[in-house]
């Protein structure tokens, strides 16, 4: 586990400091009406590692630089794999960038996922929205791990059918017998054959598949979805220490100097964006925090 | 009292493993067992169509059934999705016992079927029986309103700001 806001040695890239390195997009696919996904190559004999759950800060030239999660496999970190959905000026700068086009990249930053604690427990995943893309890591972590955990559990909840993330592979996901995929929608149209209703709706359907007490969540979407989770996940009996959340803020430097990012004690970019839950849960319900 | 039969016995174990009554002692079980059924529902039926009487209670054993409600304007608007374990509505138990929704079976479904006027009058004659159930339903309804709030709040539209 790597909770620490020490970064791991192992992780000291040349892109971890301050000033970006030029990356080049190699390749662009779109996921949603709004949201894309990048292939970053870095240059030329570069290292670059990261661990699930962490993010790199990019940067559009002459635009500015927002920080977004890795949503690529860690095992095979290059080139780097970032989805962005376009909703201000620099990710929708981000959005539309071409193969061969340069962006800055710094990182990888922040906290991972739990894996190695989860190891020999059942895993749920609770993804909400674009919340599946830093998710996404730690299920390539599990799938390629898979003989390291035992039940394995995707619970995901977009707005409509159209706004759902990665559908192939959810699709793929699904075909395994080795997984739980299950799939809603806030709102769907009538030819919608799946779930409808909030991703909390579906731990009834998810119960048989997962025991409460020796699981580990890992949730990330909207926070106010990450909280009924979260008491969801309580009321079934999972333990408080092993429910983790990745929360968002407003991230400028990505190394806790600026501050734009503080929570209560915590700065989001150095101490998360990953957390234990119940390092979190007091300060997810206060105002003006 | 008669000795149940075998539709009885084996509704009765039904009912004691679905998660609306099985946390309910034996002699309700049975009592409800005793006016129950089960029924093979069909894509494209309805169990309950919007301002039409309710006849009927629902505990969901297998398929999926989808809430709906008809805008003019909009067409058929599917609002929620219940599945295996969930219970279908509380319409039942409310004057003037009128469906609110229709719910409309999205894959071939099967179902406990508890007739509501039998069931009232259960409840009516056993009050601890009625207390059970009552609480059991505002349970049910307290979950679908949050979860209908939390809809409402349309949370993940730009939750990326």
């Amino acid at each position: 586990m790597n909770h620490s806001p020490v970064p791991h040695p192992a992780l000291s890239m040349p892109t971890q400091g301050t000033f970006p390195l030029f990356f080049r997009v190699v390749r662009r696919q779109r996921e949603t009406p709004d949201t894309y996904t990048l292939w970053l190559e870095p240059p030329a004999g570069t290292p670059f590692a990261f661990q699930p759950g962490q993010f790199n800060m990019l940067y559009v030239f002459g635009v500015g630089e927002v920080p977004i999660s890795i949503s690529g496999p860690a095992h095979d970190p290059i080139p780097v794999v970032h989805t962005i959905r376009a909703v201000g000026a620099v990710t929708r700068a981000l959005v539309n960038l071409k193969p061969g086009d340069l962006v800055g990249v710094r990182g990888p930053f922040g906290t991972s996922w739990p894996l190695e604690q989860a190891q020999g427990k059942d895993v749920v995943i609770v993804a909400g929205g674009i919340g599946l893309a830093p998710l996404r890591p730690a299920l390539y972590h599990l799938l390629h791990h898979r003989e390291a955990y035992n039940q394995v559990v995707l619970l995901y909840g977009a707005r409509t059918p159209r706004d759902l993330l990665y559908r192939r592979e959810l699709e793929r996901w699904r075909g395994r017998f080795d997984m739980e995929v299950l799939v809603t929608v806030d709102r769907g149209p009538r030819e919608w054959r799946g779930h409808v209703g909030v991703v909390t709706t579906l731990f009834d359907l998810a119960e048989p598949f997962f025991q409460p007490a020796n699981t580990v969540a890992l949730v990330c979407g909207p926070e106010i979805m990450m909280r009924y989770t979260a008491r969801e996940l309580l009321r079934r009996g999972v333990p408080e220490e092993h429910i983790y959340v990745s929360l968002e803020r407003n991230m400028k430097c990505g190394q806790g100097f600026c501050g734009h990012c503080q929570f209560g004690p915590l700065f989001i970019c150095k101490d998360g964006a990953v957390f234990p839950y119940p390092q979190v849960a007091h300060l997810m319900t206060l105002r003006e925090v | 009292m008669a000795r149940p039969t075998e539709d009885e016995r084996r509704i009765f174990e039904l009912l004691r493993r679905h998660p609306f009554t099985r946390a309910l002692p034996e002699n309700h079980l049975q009592r409800l067992a005793s006016i129950a059924s089960v029924c093979q529902l069909q894509p494209g039926d309805y169990l309950l169509r919007e301002g039409r009487p309710v006849d009927a209670f629902y505990l969901l054993l297998s398929g999926r059934v989808g809430v709906e409600v008809y805008q003019p304007d909009r067409g058929v608007i599917p609002l929620q999705t219940l599945s295996r374990g969930d219970a279908v509505g509380w319409s039942w138990a409310l004057p003037p016992y009128r469906a609110t929704f229709d719910i409309r079976v999205l894959e071939p479904t099967e179902a406990i079927c508890l007739p509501a006027s039998e069931l009232r009058q259960l409840m009516h004659d056993d009050p601890v029986l009625a207390v059970s159930i009552l609480k059991k339903l505002l349970s049910m309804v307290a979950s679908r309103i949050q979860a209908t709030r939390l809809q409402l709040l349309d949370m993940y539209h730009r939750e990326n700001p």
